[in-house]
């Protein structure tokens, strides 16, 4: 029986739904009702014509996505955003971890420098991380230059260095948000059993890897989630570094992709059908992550 | 290696990771205060000993500036308060109570977080609209059509992240607790609410941080009422890395950052006490 | 099982259900009192401008009793998202607008502007016929042109002095002049061509004959695959070299970029605009530059620029029309282009007036005799938006620039993707 739930009494069926009301209520409205209309758009002919000018509309069903699929922009782009997503997720989980446990080895006063650097990084909108980082890498202007005699270096014009800055600032400001969900998860470790592990003589990465890595399974598969959602979706980012996708978009990602070419040309039709295969595309990848971690005998 | 040096090699790395880290921030703030001429020279120093405020009142000229700041302070902490009072409630229910589609909603609550934000703006400008004539002030060009959308976006990771909070807090003192005659009604304003606020300053960070960062709907909503402008909205007219005036981007720049970070450590110390929660979901 | 019967239950519920529409066209009103919205775009410096369009509104609420006239500066990167939704929502619409003319054909289709009266408008008849047709959408007018902007070449007459160089008199002299200085002065570019400058470099394709499309039976067919097209495309990308202009550092500018070169000292020539003049003379290069019609094929020709600016507009919803019309007039007529020419530099788009500031501003005299030779359009289609959105143009130039795509084959990806848009 699961501990966390009370013995059910009489009433609490209503009791329950009144706690979930408000909540509901505002998801079904705002989210729910979009999501809906969004699957709907997906099967029309839906442009600026048919939004505000009165145009009629046309039903396709599938019209929009066989456009999609059949486009071979569309999969260069999706192999992209899945490499850029990958490696962005990787980083940050690398990063993170590595800091929590390093966080655990060193004093007060370290720990609490070493957080509030990776607060800032964290509280830095989008759109300001991604031009300071912008201006610090400028081909002349720029400090990364002058430090290392390269200037004139552009570090966006080539596609793989645009990727790998772009990426490195991805995983600036996602970093934090590992490290402080970590650090937290690794306090909880009774001490006993770091202890126990110390006596058996692990070294300190011997008992990152085998005793503090698998007790934060948990929470490693709840951050792990949580990043990929938000890696695969990045548009400011690339947007604002790589001016729109990059030398004849090949710095494109999945969300930037679908801006260009169907948001900001109207056709919204096209454009919803990219936002429900990017949900199915994500969705498949989590379920698959999560039945992969349940076969190795991890319950959620 | 002993114990105090392998220490003392950790502490130095820290600090090294922090510096770096830490310093993309300190040269926004840098070149916000650096006269024009330096900030353009092909040979960028670390620091400056003229630091003038020149770039920041090019960016303050943006009319209207308090007005802005205003709009989107009010926008966040609506934001935060509801999104804290209706995750509590939606994660209690959710983990405490058993009842049908219970692990259906979670499941949807997460898939929700999947959709790509863009892909909605019509539907909900359109939406946004209808409620105008309902409910003016939650309608278009209104704030509260702001604090309507994001409250609905930071939803769901709010409760998921709860849920663990409200799991961790035993049921032996709920069952306690009515036994001592206290109802269901006082346990959970009295006794649940503080036991998850570390919980609930964690989620309420990132309520903050997802409201105040927003362009894209403020962009959509406010389309006539200039003075409902959000913050980030009006100081895009500086973030245009082609015009080449660096100094007014990075005192745009500077000028939104900074409300977020003195939220974040007014927070900060709750913060990592909050996230602890995590654990036990 | 349950699961593929919620599906076929959906997919039944979705099929009875339409996306949402902004319904009917509005009809708007015509009010005599209240306020009179009017939204302009922002400027970076917008001091100026704000001065001026302030003595309008003065001038016109004076000569209306109990109207109050709201002027909002839009910015331009917005722009599109804005007049979007003003479209799908009358109540949060101007009266009012100032619009770009490559917009105007998009705008019309998503229901936005009403369409024109100019007769009654004595000055009218001196609206330049070439410039009034970017007004237009199938013969009837949405727009009053408010200024027009068009691009010459600037070139660093130290620099030509100093090596003993005449400005090019053909088109075909421009990229062995540029290597020429380039090699003289390594750390110059030739010439500041930009990857993304498509109005810089479709003026090479006219030029050259060529054209970014042809109408055929009342629909566009893209022609930018033709051989002379690609014969201009040739002539302007083989300028993004490392021997004139590095793709490394030219292949993602834009125009404002390119001219922000030629600004900071960097270049030796670039093609910019009139409008590109008043901060050109607060740069690195003011005093030691100057102006001359970007030369065609053959000596003696210009090269056909692109007829850029700025229309007025009054929405379709608009409670106040005849107020909005008469706003409009005031504010694009004679008097106040005339002001915002002496504020902004903007050339102003009736004959009569153009001529005279040309002539009290000889600075203005490339630019004039450019406009004089014949101006190009892009094509009058509400799909243009979509292609412009699209980058197809900047894509093209950057595959071959920076990609090193052979040119038949980008070209012709590029006729594509304009035929799909165009087609839609």
């Amino acid at each position: 029986m699961d501990k966390s739930v009370l013995r059910t009494a009489k009433g609490d069926g209503r009791i329950a739904f009144a706690y979930l009301a408000p909540a509901l209520l505002v998801l079904v409205g705002l989210m729910g009702y979009p999501i809906y209309q969004l699957v709907l758009i997906s099967l029309f002919d839906y442009g600026q014509e048919q939004v505000s000018g009165g145009a009629p509309l046309t039903f396709l069903g599938a019209g929009n996505y066989a456009t999609l699929l059949s486009d071979a922009r569309f999969w260069s782009v999706l192999g992209q955003t899945v490499g850029f997503a990958a490696v962005c997720v990787a980083g940050t989980l690398l990063v993170g971890a590595a800091l929590a446990v390093l966080a655990t080895r060193v004093r007060t006063w370290a720990r609490m420098v070493l957080f509030l650097a990776a607060l800032g990084a964290w509280a830095t909108p989008a759109v300001a991380g991604s031009t300071i980082w912008l201006f610090l890498f400028d081909a002349n202007l720029g400090f990364v230059n002058e430090v290392l005699g390269t200037t004139g270096l552009s570090w966006t014009y080539d596609k793989w260095m645009a990727f790998g800055l772009v990426a490195a600032q991805v995983i600036w400001c996602s970093f934090p948000f590992v490290l402080v969900t970590l650090y937290a998860g690794i306090k909880a470790i009774p001490g006993e059993v770091l202890e126990a592990a110390e006596l058996d003589g692990a070294g300190a990465v011997g008992t990152a890897t085998k005793v503090i890595l698998p007790l934060l399974r948990p929470l490693l598969v709840v951050v792990t989630i949580q990043s990929i959602i938000w890696d695969f979706k990045v548009f400011t980012q690339i947007y604002v570094m790589t001016s729109g996708g990059g030398i004849a978009g090949r710095n494109l990602v999945l969300n930037v992709y679908a801006y260009q070419q169907a948001f900001a040309a109207s056709e919204y039709g096209l454009g919803a059908s990219i936002g429900v295969v990017m949900t199915a595309l994500l969705l498949l990848v989590t379920l698959g992550y999560l039945r992969a971690l349940r076969r190795s005998g991890e319950a959620l | 290696m002993n114990r105090r040096a392998s220490r003392g090699l950790a502490e130095a790395v820290a600090v090294a990771v922090a510096a770096v880290v830490a310093f993309p921030l300190y040269w926004m703030v840098l070149t916000a205060v650096k006269p024009q001429a330096e900030v353009l020279s092909a040979d960028p120093r670390p620091w400056t000993l003229a630091p003038t405020l020149d770039s920041f009142v090019r960016a303050l000229t943006v009319q209207s500036f308090g007005r802005y700041l205003l709009n989107s302070v009010v926008v966040a902490v609506a934001v935060v308060l509801l999104s804290l009072l209706l995750s509590f409630l939606a994660a209690t229910a959710l983990t405490r109570f058993r009842f049908r589609g219970r692990t259906t909603m979670l499941i949807m609550l997460l898939v929700v977080q999947m959709v790509p934000v863009e892909a909605l703006t019509i539907p909900l400008f359109f939406l946004m609209r209808s409620v105008r004539d309902v409910a003016p002030v939650f309608g278009l060009n209104h704030l509260g059509s702001l604090v309507l959308v994001h409250l609905a976006f930071s939803l769901p990771f709010a409760i998921w992240m709860l849920r663990g909070f409200v799991a961790a807090v035993p049921v032996e003192l709920e069952e306690a607790a009515a036994l001592d005659g206290a109802s269901r009604f006082r346990f959970l304003w009295q006794v649940l609410f503080p036991l998850v606020a570390p919980g609930l300053v964690a989620t309420s960070v990132l309520s903050f941080i997802h409201a105040w960062n927003d362009f894209l709907f403020a962009k959509t909503f406010i389309i006539s009422a200039a003075e409902n402008q959000t913050l980030p909205l009006a100081l895009q007219v500086f973030v245009k890395p082609d015009q080449n005036d660096w100094g007014a981007i990075m005192a745009g720049s500077t000028l939104m950052t900074i409300p977020v970070l003195l939220f974040f450590i007014l927070v900060q110390r709750r913060l990592v006490a909050g996230l602890a929660g995590a654990v036990k979901s | 099982m349950r699961f593929a019967a919620a599906v076929v239950v959906s997919a039944v519920v979705l099929a009875g259900c339409a996306p949402v529409q902004s319904g009917s066209a509005p009809s708007g009103g015509d009010e005599r009192s209240g306020q009179l919205r009017v939204w302009l775009f922002d400027e970076v410096n917008r001091g100026p401008k704000e001065a001026v369009v302030k003595e309008a509104v003065t001038a016109f609420e004076q000569a209306h009793q109990g109207v109050t006239v709201d002027v909002q500066y839009i910015q331009v990167q917005t722009r599109a998202e804005r007049f979007k939704a003003a479209f799908s929502d009358p109540r949060s619409a101007p009266d009012v607008a100032e619009f770009g003319n490559t917009d105007l054909a998009g705008y019309v289709a998503g229901g936005g502007f009403a369409e024109l009266d100019l007769g009654g408008w004595g000055e009218a008849e001196d609206l330049l016929p070439a410039v009034l047709d970017t007004g237009k959408v199938d013969g009837k007018v949405y727009g009053v042109p408010w200024y027009v902007g068009v691009r010459a070449l600037y070139y660093r007459t130290d620099v030509f002095q100093e090596l003993n160089l005449r400005p090019p008199a053909t088109l075909d002299e421009i990229a062995p002049l540029a290597r020429r200085i380039r090699a003289a002065k390594p750390d110059l570019l030739g010439i500041s061509a930009g990857g993304k400058y498509t109005y810089g470099a479709m003026p090479f394709v006219w030029a050259n004959g060529g054209d970014i499309a042809r109408e055929e039976g009342g629909k566009y067919v893209s022609a930018i695959d033709s051989a002379e097209s690609k014969a201009g495309l040739r002539q302007y990308t083989e300028l993004i070299a490392d021997d004139i202009c590095p793709p490394a550092q030219c292949a993602g500018n834009g125009g404002d970029a390119s001219v922000e070169a030629f600004r900071a000292g960097k270049a030796a020539m670039v093609v910019g605009g009139d409008f590109n003049r008043k901060s050109v003379d607060a740069s690195a290069a003011a005093g030691k530059y100057a102006v001359v019609p970007l030369p065609g094929k053959e000596a003696g020709e210009i090269a056909p620029a692109f007829a850029g600016g700025n229309l007025l507009g009054v929405m379709r919803g608009s409670e106040r029309k005849t107020l909005a019309n008469e706003f409009l007039r005031l504010l694009g007529g004679k008097e106040y282009q005339r002001r915002m020419f002496d504020a902004m530099g903007n050339l102003p788009t009736f004959g009569d007036v153009q001529a005279e500031v040309a002539r009290a501003n000889p600075v203005l005299e490339p630019f004039i005799a450019t406009l004089e030779a014949g101006t190009r359009f892009v094509p009058v289609t509400p799909n243009w938006a979509k292609i412009d959105a699209q980058a197809v143009l900047p894509t093209l130039l950057q595959q071959v620039a920076a990609g090193g795509e052979d040119l038949d084959k980008a070209a012709a990806a590029a006729a594509d993707q304009m035929n799909a848009a165009f087609a839609s």
